[in-house]
């Protein structure tokens, strides 16, 4: 454990080093800022800065992920940094997973800043604490978790960009597989539904980690949603880092 | 001891190391010679975890390469290093200390293994001391070869693999490096270094291994090798009656 809490530190370090990291943060909290605008172009204010503030959230979340975790391992395996890590007393496994918490610690320190924003622009637009803003919130990072993860066995595996694409591909595919599969159990069912079922359970599903749209109207999220998603979440990145550190193993540095 | 016996490794179907033995005996300073792309530095992947063998072993102090434990009393600077650009050396060090296992002891600790005084102190021995909470992005190709040197040293290591530590430095870094390897022999330490340039080899080696095309053609005293001859010239001339040979 102290080994991958090393790494784990080591990597989160060099992350919020990143001056470009700094920049998509910027641009994240002027876009809040700027949701105090847009919204009075509608007629409801709130829920317009809400939906604005939520989305930001995530849109600039998965950007920090994708630009900080698509080179995770590739860039050390192609610098060769990894050569002072595994010829110390540390398996492969205790490197991918301390490179994945140390990614995600800084992605979720991110967040949490630009979460910090968005409830201050809430209680100054007179809205209190937003409650479902916060499990909104809770549950992008826990979509975050799982790309973080997607990400991590993507570096171990391929180049930058083919991972980046790839994690992107995910991303959408993820978020309108459960849309796509019930459109054809209602229109036209038999072999395109079965095969899309199919992938339901294995593709990463992300619709069970946006309920922006519910909170946005004070609508209630049921907690066993919120429990199906924290399990989810964390079993599907357990098999990622599993697979993960078992291809790791396997490749030459 | 370092023991390596019947050790093969090929890429692509090509063998870099071909059935490779030697045994390298406590307290020695080994130079692995041989030219680019002779296997040396596969050998020593091999034996710092960094590679895995096709067939064949290498036992460090018994315990098998393979096994992560075997590293907790190695250490590595590999040729030509990249670091975390962000990290200064001395975090850099930290770093490298706290992946063993052993409490980091804090400020103003005696020298212990990964102690802040011990890295500090080696940080001295290669030169850089100074240049300690300097962001590594900002330093110099010599630096940074010293920095690769110094975190081998930091759990204080039985054995330490170097792969061509001179090369990138200047002759007053030439000098210091090369006065460090002899105290580490003094010490007792077992030095194991792949190096082209052999004027240095021949003045810091008790033993050499002269590898050629993955295979093995020499291993003994340097000195019963030279013959009274200067090292390069017997290595160049044993490389190329290998050659006439094949």
């Amino acid at each position: 454990m102290k080994t991958i809490y090393v790494i784990a530190k080591n990597t989160f370090r060099e992350a919020i080093r990143d001056k470009i990291l700094y920049g998509i943060l910027g641009f994240a909290i002027l876009y809040l800022f700027l949701t105090l605008f847009l919204a009075k172009l509608s007629l409801e204010e709130l829920p317009m800065i809400k939906s604005f503030g939520l989305a930001g959230i995530y849109i600039f979340g998965v950007l920090i992920t994708i630009f900080l975790g698509a080179t995770l391992i590739f860039k050390e395996i192609e610098r060769r940094t990894l050569y002072f890590v595994i010829s110390k007393p540390v398996s492969r496994a205790q490197v991918i997973v301390g490179k994945f918490f140390g990614l995600y610690a800084a992605v979720a320190l991110t967040v949490l800043v630009m979460a910090l924003f968005y409830f201050g622009v809430i209680a100054y637009q007179g809205g209190g604490l937003d409650l479902g803003g916060l499990v909104a919130v809770f549950l992008e990072l826990l979509e975050l978790l799982l790309l973080t993860a997607l990400l991590t066995f993507f570096s171990a595996v391929m180049a930058p960009l083919l991972a980046t694409i790839s994690a992107i591909m995910l991303l959408f595919v993820g978020h309108l597989i459960d849309g796509a599969v019930m459109t054809l159990q209602a229109e036209a069912g038999g072999a395109a539904f079965q095969f899309f079922n199919a992938l339901r359970f294995v593709l990463p599903n992300l619709s069970k980690f946006n309920v922006r749209n519910i909170v946005v109207h004070e609508l209630p999220v049921e907690p066993s949603s919120i429990v199906v998603a924290v399990v989810y979440a964390v079993v599907y990145s357990a098999l990622l880092l599993y697979l993960a550190a078992v291809f790791f193993k396997r490749r030459e540095l | 001891m370092i023991e390596i016996k019947n050790l093969t490794k090929s890429y692509a179907g090509r063998t870099v190391v071909d059935d490779l033995t030697l045994t390298i005996p406590k307290g020695t300073v080994f130079g692995f010679l041989g030219q680019n792309g002779a296997g040396k530095t596969t050998t020593v992947k091999i034996a710092v975890g960094l590679s895995a063998p096709d067939s064949g072993t290498v036992t460090i102090a018994g315990v098998s390469a393979e096994n992560p434990a075997s590293r907790e009393k190695i250490g590595f600077a590999p040729e030509a290093p990249y670091f975390y650009d962000r990290l200064t050396g001395l975090e850099f060090m930290r770093f490298c200390a706290e992946l063993f296992p052993r409490p980091d002891p804090g400020v103003g600790a005696a020298l212990t293994p990964g102690s802040l005084g011990r890295m500090e102190s080696i940080l001295r021995d290669v030169g850089i001391y100074e240049a300690k909470d300097r962001a590594i992005a900002t330093y110099s190709k010599g630096m940074r070869q010293r920095l690769g040197f110094a975190q081998a040293l930091v759990n204080d290591p039985e054995c330490i693999f170097l792969d061509e530590p001179l090369d990138g430095l200047d002759p007053l870094g030439r000098k210091e490096i090369k006065e460090i390897i002899k105290k580490l022999h003094a010490e007792g330490k077992t030095v194991f270094f792949n190096s082209h340039i052999l004027y240095d080899t021949e003045e810091l080696c008790d033993s050499i291994g002269i590898i050629h095309e993955g295979k093995l053609l020499y291993t003994g005293p340097v000195k019963e090798f030279c013959a009274g001859s200067p090292l390069e010239t017997r290595f160049v001339e044993l490389i190329e009656a290998q050659k006439h040979h094949i």
